[in-house]
């Protein structure tokens, strides 16, 4: 949950609650509202912040009688959790918050009554037939998986030796280890993955909406795939991809459907398939890097091998995310947070200190870009003044480099609004705010700083002097598909 | 493609409408009765597409107001 002043507090929230409304994250936002008797009258700092935030949250209430506090906050929690989990707004006017009440200090807390929907049988047992009957299926999981449904996840691809792929916000739903997961999916996802996927003659698509960077082209994606689609919200099927099956229900009762199904019956086994689907991928493209320079990519691979098992990682949004994506293996999908739906720069470093808040004890480290930590410098004062213990790592290519390479791919090299050559010095603005900062400036050193950083106690920043000009591959163009997959520069 | 809807948040109408604009569809018909609950019949014209993308947010809206108390 979290709350802001009325007017600019309240108005500065709406990217908040987007990004929470696109990737289905239960909230809860107060807001004051100047006194009532003021509302309408242009007060100072008065915005209509119901109006305002109506298409980014699933509700927002007015609260006008002090007596209804206690009850509109339970019914906020409540709603915000229930079913497709999102964001609720309770704007609070000042005099309504000042004002006395006998109401009940403490209410209840409130769940919604009656069973939420839940797939039929004979849509199980259709999907579990086109399951037994298929010859090359690819489950893809996505971020309704969060809803307490991992290890049922684990069990039914398991059970069927089945290749499975996970959009970013599922990233940390496979099991560890297990060898058939193929990576994360879509645009800068990985080349099996993407492949497999479009090789497959049913796709068993749990709890994920086929979002533009997962599917590219609707009408080119998997075109030889039957679809098994669940979700909690019926308003996702057929939205972008037609399904020939539609499981609507909470996606542990569904798995938990399926897995009994099977379990019924013959339970094949897609082992064969699996490897095939493997093989069509290969190592991660690299891009190319001189000897002397650092690569992101590089200082990627050495930052996740050094890292604790149980870290909790966040990102920010750009060449980085994906990079980072690409190669990160958490051990839970809740271990993970990125802003996927929105792609709001600006996310990874302050989601970062509310994982550490909500996790103590548990280490989190903030994989940012120079772009999007800009964005967010303030923060560094609240890790400062509350002594929370995140990692920072900044790779800084001083280039806004999502947008710079498709400048680069797409737009015959005119770069604009993209160069941040003149970045501040990082490592002296953290320190100013009295947190640690080690940098690396050359490959060579890389191994002992980061060894360093991940020792070292309480907040730290770690500054990587990355390439300018590296890549993420590979990459589907948008609009496009697989078969147009890059893996280089032309 | 006409809705017949039963709401109980009178303030769903506008956003209804918005939505409406927002997908180029056009609004040809509203009728609202507001009381307890909202009886409000729409109307809109558009490409299939849009239609059936507006249609599919109106059906949203509904399951959040259908959680309410």
């Amino acid at each position: 949950m979290c709350c802001a002043t009325s007017g600019p507090g309240a108005t500065n929230l709406v990217t908040g609650l987007l990004d929470a409304m696109m990737d289905s994250v239960p909230l809860v936002a107060i807001t004051g509202q100047v006194r009532t008797e003021l509302m309408g009258t242009d007060g100072f700092q008065e915005a209509d912040v119901c109006a305002i935030t109506q298409p980014v949250t699933k509700r927002n209430m007015l609260i006008s009688d002090v007596n209804r506090i206690g009850e509109t906050i339970a019914e906020a929690f409540a709603l915000a959790r229930h079913g497709r989990p999102g964001p609720v707004l309770i704007d609070i006017p000042n005099d309504i918050l000042k004002a006395r009440t006998d109401a009940t200090a403490v209410c209840e807390p409130l769940t919604y009554g009656g069973a939420g929907p839940r797939a039929s049988d004979a849509a199980v047992r259709d999907a579990v037939a086109r399951i037994r009957s298929a010859r090359r299926p690819v489950a893809i999981i996505g971020g309704g998986v969060r809803a307490g449904a991992v290890d049922l996840y684990r069990l039914f691809v398991a059970m069927l030796g089945l290749p499975h792929a996970a959009t970013i916000n599922a990233l940390g739903a496979a099991a560890p280890g297990d060898a058939n997961y193929l990576g994360m999916l879509g645009m800068h996802g990985l080349k099996a993955a993407n492949k497999a996927v479009q090789r497959a003659d049913l796709l068993v698509a749990l709890g994920m909406r086929f979002d533009d960077r997962v599917t590219g082209k609707p009408d080119r994606f998997a075109r030889e795939a039957a679809v098994i689609h669940a979700d909690i919200d019926a308003t996702e099927f057929g939205k972008i991809v037609a399904a020939d099956v539609t499981l609507h229900g909470d996606l542990r009762e569904t798995l938990r459907a399926l897995v009994d199904e099977l379990a019924r019956g013959h339970v094949p086994r897609f082992d064969d398939w699996a490897a095939e689907a493997r093989l069509l991928g290969g190592p991660l493209p690299s891009d190319r890097v001189e000897n002397d320079q650092l690569s992101a990519t590089g200082v990627l691979d050495r930052l996740f091998a050094a890292i604790p098992d149980d870290a909790i990682v966040t990102t920010d949004v750009g060449q980085h995310q994906m990079w980072a994506a690409q190669r990160a293996q958490p051990a839970h999908p809740r271990k993970y947070a990125t802003s996927a739906g929105l792609g709001a720069m600006g996310f990874g470093f302050p989601a970062a200190i509310g994982a550490a808040y909500a996790n103590p004890g548990v280490p989190v480290y903030a994989i940012v870009g120079d772009g999007g930590f800009q964005m967010c410098l303030p923060e560094l004062a609240t890790l400062r003044r509350y002594d929370v213990p995140v990692k920072i790592v900044l790779i800084d290519n001083q280039n806004l480099g999502m947008v710079r390479q498709w400048q680069e791919l797409f737009f015959s090299q005119r770069y604009s609004a993209t160069n941040l050559a003149d970045n501040p010095d990082f490592v002296a603005i953290a320190r100013a705010y009295g947190i640690d900062a080690y940098a690396i400036t050359a490959p060579a050193h890389a191994g002992d700083v980061i060894a360093r950083f991940v020792a070292s106690r309480g907040p730290a920043l770690l500054h990587c002097a990355c390439h300018p000009t590296e890549n993420v591959w590979p990459m589907i163009p948008a609009g496009m598909t697989v078969d147009d997959l890059m893996e280089a520069r032309a | 493609m006409t809705c017949d809807l039963t709401l109980r948040d009178v303030r769903s109408v506008a956003r209804i409408v918005n939505l409406a604009h927002r997908f180029n569809c056009r609004t040809t018909q509203i009728a609202v009765q507001a009381d307890t609950t909202v009886i409000a019949r729409f109307a809109f014209d558009g490409p299939d597409v849009a239609l059936g993308r507006l249609r599919a947010q109106i059906d949203r809206i509904m399951s959040y107001e259908a959680d309410l108390t």
